[in-house]
C-alpha cells in the first residue's frame, strides 16, 4: 500500500544488522568462563552450588519472561518444578522409562498442565492472578502427598535414575555440570532472542497494556498462555533435571517457600532483565551456602538483604549496579569537564 | 468502506450515543466534531471494539464488525491513533512502529526464540519497513529513544507511524492536533492529505475547526450522543443546529 522501495535505509540496516547485540557478546563471554569453570574449580563443593545455580537460573529465566516481561504475576512455578520431577520420576521408576525419554515426556504434561491452567488463570490479573496460580501450587502440593500410591508421599520417591547416555551415567557433580549449564545457557539464548523479537515487543507492551495491544492485531490472550506454557516448561525442565541429579524427590521439591524463593531470585537481580535472572539465581545461591552459619536466623537474615535492595535498588540488584556505574560515569566526566575548564 | 446504522450505547443509565449512522465513503476524509463529552471517542471506541455496540450494525467492508473483538477488528484493517497518545514506554520510538507491523508478520515463538533464518529475514524486514514509516515523518534518526519522551508534536506523528505501519483501510485519528501549534498543525494537514493519497481512508475526531474544515469531504456533527448534521464543510458551518449546539456551551471554536 505504501511506496516502500525508496530504500533510503537499507544499507543502514544491512550495515547494522550482524550480532551488535551486546546480549549476544555477554552470552558468548559467559558461557566460555562457565565452560572453563570447572578446570580452575576442580571437583567437589563448588561444582555442586553451581550446579544449583544453573536450575535455579532455569526456573528464574521462565518467570522473567512471564513476570518480568509479559507483566502476569505467577506463584505456580514451584508447582511445575514438582511436576518435572514426580513425573519424570514416576516414568522411570514405575514404569521403566529412560530418564532420556522420561525427561522430554514430562515436558509434554507440564505443557498440558500449563496449557489447561493459563487458559482459565490468566483471564485474571494482577493479584487475583498471584492468588489464582498461588492455589494451584497448594493443590499440586496437596495431590503428592496424598496420591501416595502414585508419589510415595511423604516419604517421596528415592533412587531415581541418574540421566544416562548408553551405559555413561550423568551421575557426578562434573557430569552434570556439563549437561545442566549447556541446557542453561541455550535457555537463556533462547530467552534474549525471543525478548528482542516481534513476540518479545508484544510481551513488553502487554505489560504496559492489554487493551491497546489488542488494537494492534495482537491475540493477547493467546500470547499470555503461550508464555505462561513456555515459562511453566523452564520451571518443569529444571525439576526433571533435578529429580535425575539428586535422585530424591519428597513433597519439599516444590513448595511454595520454592516458589517464593524464585520471585526473590527476580527480586535481587532485577525483574526486566533475563541477566538479572542469572545474577539473582547465582547470589542467592551463595548466600544461602554462606549464611548455612547461622541456622535458624538464616531466612532472616535472606529477608534483611532482600529489603536492603529493595530499598536501595527497587530494580533489582543488576540495574541498580547499572545505574550507579552510570552515575558515577556522568559524575566523573563533568568534573573532567570542570577541571579542564577551570584550568 | 464503514457503515454505522443506528449504533446506540448505553452506559449504566446514561446514553453516550443515540441512534447514530453515518457511512464513510472510501477513500475520502470524514470529520466528526461536536462539544465535550458528546460521545466522539465513544463511538471510535465502539468502530475499534474496545466496547461492544449496545445495538445497531457497523459494517467494514461489507462485514459486520459490532460485536467483533478489537484484535480482529484490527486486522481487518482499522487503526487509529489516540486523544491521550498512547506509545509503549517499555519500546523505542523504533519498536513501537515495528508493534505496528505485528500482525503483517509471521514469526511464532519457536522461530523467534531459535533466531531460524527466516524469522531473521522477517524482522530485518519489519526494521526496515519500519524505518521508512519513521523517515515518512522525519523520525529515523530519533528512532532509539524511548518513545514517550518525545515531544507532544513528535508523539503525535509516531502515533501515525505506528498506525500505518499496520496498512490499515481505514485509519482513525482521534484529536491528532491537539497540543500542536499552528505551523505544526499545518505540516499535519498535509500529512493527512498525503496519507489519504495512499488510499487510505480517514476518520478524524478534532476540535480545531479551520483544521477540519480544510481537511473534510465531509462532516458530522454529534451533541449529547445524537448525530444533529451531516454534510460537506460548507454545510456544516452554515447550519444552524451547529451554530446553536456550539455557543450553547463554553466550547472554544478556534477560527
Amino acid at each position: 500500500m505504501l511506496p516502500l522501495s525508496w530504500g533510503f535505509y537499507t544499507d543502514d540496516v544491512m550495515m547494522a544488522n550482524p550480532i551488535k547485540n551486546p546480549n549476544i557478546w555477554a552470552w558468548w563471554i559467559v558461557a566460555a568462563g562457565v565452560l572453563i569453570l570447572p578446570l580452575l574449580l576442580g571437583d567437589g563443593y563448588y561444582l555442586n552450588v553451581m550446579n544449583f545455580i544453573a536450575l535455579y537460573s532455569i526456573v528464574a529465566l521462565g518467570l522473567c519472561l512471564l513476570t518480568g516481561y509479559a507483566g502476569q504475576l505467577s506463584i505456580s512455578h514451584s508447582a511445575f518444578f514438582a511436576i518435572g520431577a514426580y513425573s519424570s520420576a514416576i516414568f522411570c521408576l514405575r514404569f521403566n522409562f529412560s530418564p532420556l525419554i522420561s525427561v522430554p515426556l514430562s515436558q509434554g504434561i507440564s505443557v498440558l498442565a500449563a496449557w489447561g491452567i493459563g487458559a482459565v488463570v490468566l483471564r485474571l490479573k494482577g493479584h487475583y492472578l498471584a492468588i489464582a496460580t498461588l492455589s494451584f501450587t497448594i493443590i499440586v502440593g496437596v495431590l503428592i502427598i496424598e496420591m501416595a500410591w502414585l508419589t510415595g508421599g511423604l516419604q517421596g520417591l528415592s533412587s531415581i535414575p541418574p540421566i544416562s547416555l548408553g551405559n555413561f551415567l550423568i551421575d557426578s557433580d562434573r557430569r552434570f555440570y556439563f549437561v545442566v549449564w549447556p541446557v542453561t545457557l541455550l535457555l537463556l539464548l533462547f530467552a534474549l532472542n525471543l525478548v528482542e523479537s516481534r513476540i518479545g515487543r508484544i510481551f513488553r507492551a502487554t505489560k504496559e497494556s492489554e487493551d491497546i495491544t489488542r488494537l494492534f492485531g495482537a491475540d493477547v490472550k493467546r500470547y499470555k498462555v503461550k508464555v505462561f506454557i513456555l515459562s511453566s516448561v523452564f520451571a518443569s525442565l529444571a525439576g526433571s533435571l533435578y529429580a535425575h541429579f539428586v535422585t530424591f524427590i519428597s513433597p519439599m521439591t516444590g513448595s511454595i517457600m520454592f516458589a517464593i524463593d524464585i520471585i526473590m531470585v527476580l527480586a535481587f537481580g532485577g525483574f526486566t532483565i533475563l541477566w538479572g535472572a542469572m545474577i539473582g539465581a547465582a547470589s542467592l545461591t551463595f548466600l544461602n551456602e554462606y549464611l548455612t552459619i547461622f541456622a535458624d536466623y538464616k531466612r532472616a537474615i535472606y529477608g534483611l538483604s532482600l529489603i536492603v535492595i529493595m530499598l536501595f535498588f527497587p530494580n533489582g540488584l543488576l540495574q541498580g549496579l547499572k545505574d550507579s556505574a552510570g552515575l558515577l560515569l556522568k559524575l566523573r566526566r563533568r568534573e573532567s569537564v570542570k577541571n579542564a575548564s577551570s584550568q | 468502506m464503514l457503515h454505522l446504522s443506528e449504533v446506540t450505547k448505553k452506559f449504566s443509565g446514561i446514553t453516550a450515543l443515540t441512534k447514530v449512522g453515518f457511512r464513510v465513503k472510501a477513500g475520502t476524509i470524514k470529520g466528526i466534531i461536536g462539544p465535550n463529552g458528546a460521545g466522539k471517542t465513544t463511538l471510535f471506541n465502539i468502530i475499534t471494539g474496545v466496547f461492544p455496540a449496545g445495538s445497531g450494525s457497523i459494517a467494514f467492508r461489507g462485514e459486520d464488525i459490532s460485536r467483533k473483538k478489537p484484535e480482529v477488528i484490527a486486522r481487518l484493517g482499522i487503526a487509529r491513533t489516540f486523544q491521550q497518545t498512547h506509545l509503549f514506554k517499555s519500546l523505542t520510538v523504533l519498536e513501537n512502529v515495528m508493534l505496528g507491523r505485528h500482525y503483517r508478520t509471521k514469526a511464532e515463538f519457536f522461530a523467534c526464540g531459535l533466531k531460524l533464518p527466516w524469522a531473521r529475514r522477517e524482522e530485518k524486514e519489519i526494521r526496515m519497513q519500519s524505518l521508512e514509516y519513521l523517515n515518512l515523518f522525519g523520525l529515523a534518526d530519533k528512532k532509539d529513544r524511548i518513545a514517550n519522551k518525545l515531544p507532544m508534536g513528535e508523539q503525535r506523528y509516531l502515533e501515525v507511524a505506528r498506525a500505518l505501519a499496520t496498512e490499515p483501510h481505514l485509519l482513525i485519528l482521534d484529536e491528532p492536533t491537539a497540543g500542536l501549534n499552528e505551523q505544526e498543525r499545518d505540516a499535519f494537514r498535509d500529512m493527512v492529505f498525503k496519507i489519504r493519497d495512499m488510499g487510505i481512508t480517514l476518520l478524524v475526531i478534532e476540535h480545531h475547526m479551520k483544521f477540519i474544515m480544510e481537511i473534510c469531504d465531509d462532516i458530522m456533527v454529534l451533541n449529547f450522543g445524537v448525530m444533529i448534521a451531516e454534510g460537506s464543510p460548507r454545510e456544516i458551518q452554515n447550519s444552524p443546529q451547529v451554530i446553536e449546539a456550539y455557543l450553547g456551551t463554553d466550547e472554544d471554536i478556534d477560527y
